[in-house]
C-alpha cells in the first residue's frame, strides 16, 4: 500500500503540470478564440472553451492526493477523512449551468444577427460606432 | 500580424500570471483539515452531510442544503436564460405563419434512416428512466437534478433530430416548469416559516443511505430535476423552431 | 410573520415563476405582477431600513447553518440606504413603464417584465448577500437580463449590442470566477466575513493577482475604464426603462459589489489609489466622449460613466465626508440619469430620430416634458438648489481636506465640459427653430407620475438635504468598518 503512495507522490509535480496546465492552456485557448477569430459562432466556441477551462482548474483545485469521492456509500460511512473536497465540486455545478445558460443566449443573439444581416462576420457587423 | 503576435503575447502573460497563482496551492494537497483543525469550510460539511443530514452525497448536501440559496439562483438563472432566449427569438404570429406556409416546421431535410428511428424509439424511454433515476438518487449516488435533468433534455433532443413530426406540447412544458420553480421557492418559505430560516432542512431527515433521507434534500432535487428537463427541452424547441424565412 | 432581508429576493422569484401561468388566466397580468412586488419589496426595504438604524446591521442566516458555514444575507446601514434606494427606483421605472409600447401583445411584454423584475431582484442580491460565491450567481442573473433586455427590441441594433455586452460580461465571470478560487484555495472559505478575517495571512502575490482579477471583473459591471465599451450601446439600444434601471438599480449594486471587495475583503489602503486613478481616467474620457455624441441616448450614457467614475473617486477618497458624498451622489445620480432617460426617450418617441439636432424647439411640443429634463440635466451638472449640487459640493469639500488640489481642479474642469453639453441641449429644446406639430405621443397618466415624483424628489432633497443627510452620515462609516462586519457576523449568538 505505502509503495503505491510512493509512486503516486513521485508523479505529483507531473499531475500537477497535466492538470493546472491543460486547464489554463483551455482558458488561453478560449480566450484567443475570442479575441481573434471574426465568425460569431467561433467566439462563442471559444466561451464554451473558457468556462471548460476554468470548470477543470476548479475541480482539479479540489483533488487531494489519495482520496476519494466525497460520498458516503455503504461501507465508507466514517471515511470523511479520506475524502475529496467537495466544495469546489458543488460550485462547478452552479458555473456550468451558468456557462450553458450564458452560451445558450448567446447563440440565440447570433441568431438574431444572422436573419437580420444575413452575415456572421463580426467585421461586417461593426454598425455601432463610436 | 502584429495584432495577433501581440494577443498571443499577452495571453502568455496572463496564462503563466494565472499558473503561478494556481501552483501556490499545489495540486493534491490536504487543504480540508479535519474537523478539530479545519482549514476550510469542507471539514464542517464533510462531518455534518452523514451526521446531521443523513445525506451520503456530501457534494448534494452542499448544493441543495447548505449552499441551497445558490442552488435557488442557479434555478433562477436558467429560467431566465430561457426566458431571454424566447424573447429574443420571438417573431409574430404572421411572420412565422409566412416562414412556414403551410409545411410543418423542417428541422430536419434528410428522413432518418430505419436504424437510426427504430434505434431512437428504444432509447428515448430508457433515457428518460435513466434521467429519473439520476436525479432521485441524487443524494445516495453521484449526480442530482441538474445531471438528471440534462439526460432527459438530450433523450428529447434525440427524438428531435430523428423525427420530423416529434413535437411537444408547449403548454405542458410551461407549466411543469413554472410549477416546479415554484415549488423550490415555497419550499424554502415552508422553511422559514416553519424553522425560522429560508430552505431549513426539516428536523428528520431519515437514515443514511436509505432513498428517503436527507429530510426535504430529494424533494428539493425532484422539483429541480423536473424543471431542468422541461426547461432545457422548452430551450431546445425554441431553437429548433427557427428557420430564416424564405424570401428573406 | 417577521420580515427579513430574504423576502426582498424570494418576493420576485416567486412571483416570475407565476408570471407565465397567470398570463394564461389574465393576459395582462404581466404588466401589473411586478408592481405588486416591487411594493411588497418598497415595504419591507421601509421596515428593515427603520430596524437597521434602530439596531444595528442585520444579518440573516439561510437554510439554517450559520456563518461561515452556511450563506448569509447582511444589511448593514450603508447597504439598507442602498436596498431603499434600488426598491423604490424599481418600483417607478416600473410605473414609468406600465403602458410600455401598447401595442405590444401579450406574448413578449410578459418577458420584458419578468426580465425587468429578475435584474431588480439580481441587484438586490448582489447588495445584500455576505457570501462571495453567492454575489457570483446573483452578478449573472443580473447580467443575463441585462442582456435579453438590451436586445429587446428587434428593429434595433440591439442584437449587436447585447452580443458585446455578453462578451465583455462573460469575460468579467470568468475573472470572478479565477478570482474567487484563487480565494477559497488560500482561505478555505467563501464567506465574506471570514475571508477578511483570513486575507491576512495570505501571501502577498497570490492576494493581489485574486484582487486584480476582482477588480477588473466588478468593474467591468460598473463601467471603469477601460472596461466600459460595452455601455453606451447597451444603454442607447435598450429600451428606456431598461436604460433608466441600468443607471438606477444595476450601477448601484455594481459599484457598491466593487466597494465591498475592495474594503471588507481587503483593505480600503490598498485599493484607494487604483480607485482614484481610474475613477478619474472614467470620469474624463466618458465626458469628453459624450460631447462629441450626436445621439441623445449616447450622450446620456456616457454621462452616466462620468457619474460612477466620480463615485469611485469618491470611494477612493475614502474619509467619512467622502463616502457621504458617494452614498449622496449614488442617490442622486440613480433619480436623476432614471428622470433623463425617462424624459429623453418621450422626445425620441415622439420624433422617432435619435439624433440631438432633432430635440430643436421640442418644448412647444411637450412643455412639462422639457421642463423636467431641463431639471435633470441641471441638477445632474450640480446647479443649486438642486440634489445635484450637494454631492459635488461633499465629495469636493472631502478631497479638499485631503489637500487633494489637482482632482479638484479636475473634478472642477469636468464639470465645466459637462455643463457644456448639458445646457446646449437644453438650448437646443429652448432657443432653436423647428416646425411645430403638436406630439402625437403624449406621456401616459403613469410615466407622468412617476416622472413628476422624481422631479420632486430632486427639489426637496435640493432644498432640505438635511432630510436625509443624516441617515447618510450614520450609513457612510459603515462601509469602512471592517472589524464591525466581521465581527458581527461571524460571531452571532
Amino acid at each position: 500500500m505505502s509503495n503505491y503512495q510512493e509512486i503516486i507522490s513521485q508523479y505529483r509535480p507531473l499531475l500537477e503540470i497535466i492538470v493546472y496546465g491543460s486547464a489554463v492552456a483551455l482558458i488561453l485557448i478560449g480566450l484567443y478564440a475570442v479575441l481573434v477569430k471574426k465568425h460569431l459562432v467561433k467566439l462563442v466556441i471559444g466561451l464554451s472553451l473558457i468556462d471548460s477551462g476554468v470548470n477543470l482548474l476548479f475541480v482539479g483545485v479540489g483533488y487531494v492526493t489519495n482520496h476519494t469521492a466525497p460520498i458516503f456509500s455503504p461501507g465508507f460511512e466514517t471515511a470523511a477523512d479520506k475524502m475529496v473536497d467537495p466544495v469546489p465540486q458543488a460550485l462547478v455545478l452552479t458555473a456550468i449551468v451558468i456557462g450553458f445558460a450564458v452560451t445558450a443566449l448567446a447563440l440565440s443573439l447570433v441568431i438574431r444577427l444572422y436573419r437580420h444581416h444575413k452575415t456572421a462576420n463580426v467585421e461586417q457587423l461593426n454598425r455601432l460606432r463610436w | 500580424m502584429i495584432k495577433r503576435s501581440f494577443v498571443v503575447f499577452l495571453l502568455l502573460v496572463l496564462g503563466v500570471a494565472v499558473y503561478e497563482a494556481f501552483r501556490q496551492a499545489p495540486f493534491g494537497q490536504n487543504r480540508i483539515g479535519n474537523v478539530d483543525h479545519p482549514q476550510s469550510v469542507s471539514a464542517f460539511y464533510l462531518k455534518h452531510s452523514p451526521e446531521t443530514l443523513h445525506t451520503a452525497n456530501s457534494v448534494t448536501a452542499i448544493v441543495v442544503n447548505f449552499r441551497g440559496f445558490d442552488t435557488l439562483g442557479e434555478v433562477t438563472v436558467l429560467f431566465l436564460a430561457a426566458t431571454g432566449l424566447a424573447s429574443i427569438l420571438y417573431r409574430r404570429k404572421e411572420e412565422e405563419e409566412a416562414a412556414e406556409k403551410g409545411h410543418l416546421p423542417q428541422r430536419i431535410q434528410l428522413p432518418s434512416s430505419v436504424l437510426v428511428r427504430t434505434g431512437a424509439k428504444i432509447l428515448f424511454p430508457l433515457i428518460l428512466m435513466l434521467g429519473i433515476y439520476v436525479f432521485v438518487h441524487g443524494h445516495l449516488t453521484p449526480g442530482g437534478g441538474f445531471q438528471g435533468g440534462a439526460i432527459i433534455a438530450t433523450g428529447f433532443l434525440l427524438m428531435f433530430i430523428t423525427y420530423k413530426r416529434f413535437n411537444v406540447n408547449h403548454n405542458v412544458l410551461i407549466w411543469l416548469e413554472s410549477l416546479s420553480g415554484l415549488a423550490f421557492v415555497l419550499t424554502g418559505v415552508y422553511g422559514l416559516i416553519s424553522y425560522g430560516s429560508f430552505l431549513q432542512n426539516t428536523g428528520w431527515t431519515g437514515r443514511l443511505n436509505d432513498l428517503i433521507s436527507g429530510g426535504l434534500i430529494p424533494l428539493i432535487y425532484i422539483f429541480i430535476g423536473i424543471k431542468v428537463g422541461t426547461e432545457l427541452t422548452n430551450v431546445l424547441d425554441t431553437l429548433l423552431h427557427t428557420k430564416p424565412r424564405r424570401n428573406e | 410573520m417577521v420580515v427579513s432581508p430574504v423576502h426582498l429576493i424570494a418576493a420576485p422569484l416567486a412571483a416570475a415563476f407565476l408570471i407565465p401561468l397567470l398570463n394564461k388566466l389574465y393576459r395582462d397580468a404581466a404588466r401589473v405582477v411586478p408592481g405588486v412586488v416591487f411594493l411588497y419589496n418598497l415595504s419591507v426595504s421601509w421596515i428593515l431600513v427603520n430596524r437597521v438604524f434602530r439596531s444595528g446591521p442585520i444579518v440573516e442566516v439561510i437554510a439554517g447553518w450559520k456563518p461561515p458555514f452556511g450563506i448569509n444575507l447582511v444589511m448593514t446601514p450603508f447597504s439598507a440606504v442602498l436596498v431603499m434606494l434600488v426598491s423604490f427606483m424599481a418600483f417607478v421605472i416600473w410605473l414609468y413603464g406600465f403602458r410600455f409600447k401598447r401595442s405590444l401583445k401579450g406574448g413578449v411584454v410578459m418577458y420584458y417584465e419578468i426580465l425587468q423584475m429578475m435584474m431588480a431582484a439580481g441587484s438586490l442580491g448582489i447588495i445584500l448577500t455576505g457570501d462571495l460565491f453567492n454575489m457570483f450567481v446573483f452578478v449573472e442573473i443580473t447580467g443575463i437580463t441585462a442582456i435579453a433586455l438590451t436586445a429587446f427590441y428587434r428593429d434595433r441594433d440591439g442584437a449587436e449590442a447585447g452580443f458585446k455586452y455578453m462578451l465583455l460580461g462573460s469575460m468579467a465571470s470568468v475573472f470572478l470566477l479565477l478570482g474567487i478560487l484563487l480565494i477559497y484555495t488560500q482561505t478555505g472559505s467563501l464567506n465574506m466575513a471570514q475571508i477578511a478575517e483570513r486575507m491576512p495571512a495570505v501571501a502577498t502575490g497570490v492576494k493581489v493577482t485574486a484582487l486584480i482579477f476582482l477588480l477588473i471583473s466588478l468593474g467591468t459591471e460598473a463601467e471603469m475604464f477601460p472596461l466600459n465599451g460595452w455601455a453606451p450601446d447597451a444603454y442607447s439600444q435598450a429600451p428606456s426603462p431598461t436604460s433608466a434601471a441600468f443607471a438606477a438599480v444595476l450601477g448601484v449594486a455594481a459599484i457598491y459589489a466593487l466597494a465591498r471587495v475592495g474594503f471588507t475583503l481587503y483593505d480600503h489602503g490598498t485599493v484607494s489609489g487604483f480607485l482614484i486613478a481610474m475613477g478619474f481616467l472614467t470620469m474624463l474620457f466618458a465626458e469628453m466622449a459624450a460631447i462629441t455624441q450626436t445621439n441623445l441616448k449616447r450622450m446620456l450614457a456616457y454621462s452616466s460613466m462620468g457619474q460612477m467614475g466620480l463615485a469611485m473617486i469618491a470611494f477612493g477618497i475614502g474619509s467619512e465626508a467622502a463616502l457621504f458624498g458617494a452614498l449622496f451622489l449614488i442617490i442622486n445620480h440613480a433619480i436623476i440619469k432614471s428622470l433623463l432617460f425617462m424624459t429623453g426617450s418621450y422626445f425620441i418617441y415622439n420624433l422617432n430620430d435619435k439624433r440631438l439636432r432633432a430635440l430643436n424647439g421640442i418644448h412647444k411640443r411637450l412643455p412639462y416634458v422639457s421642463f423636467l429634463f431641463a431639471l435633470g440635466a441641471l441638477a445632474i451638472v450640480g446647479f443649486p438648489p438642486f440634489s445635484g449640487f450637494w454631492s459635488k459640493f461633499y465629495i469636493l469639500t472631502a478631497a479638499g481636506a485631503k489637500q487633494m488640489m489637482p482632482l479638484i481642479i479636475g473634478i472642477l474642469a469636468v464639470t465645466v465640459i459637462e455643463m457644456t453639453y448639458y445646457l446646449r441641449v437644453i438650448g437646443r429644446i429652448y432657443f432653436a427653430k423647428e416646425e411645430s406639430e403638436p406630439a402625437s405621443h403624449k406621456p401616459s397618466i403613469q410615466a407622468l407620475v412617476a416622472m413628476t415624483s422624481l422631479a420632486v424628489l430632486i427639489i426637496v432633497l435640493g432644498l432640505y438635504p438635511d432630510l436625509i443627510a443624516g441617515f447618510l452620515h450614520r450609513a457612510s462609516m459603515f462601509l469602512l468598518d471592517k472589524q464591525t462586519y466581521i465581527q458581527t457576523v461571524l460571531h452571532l449568538s
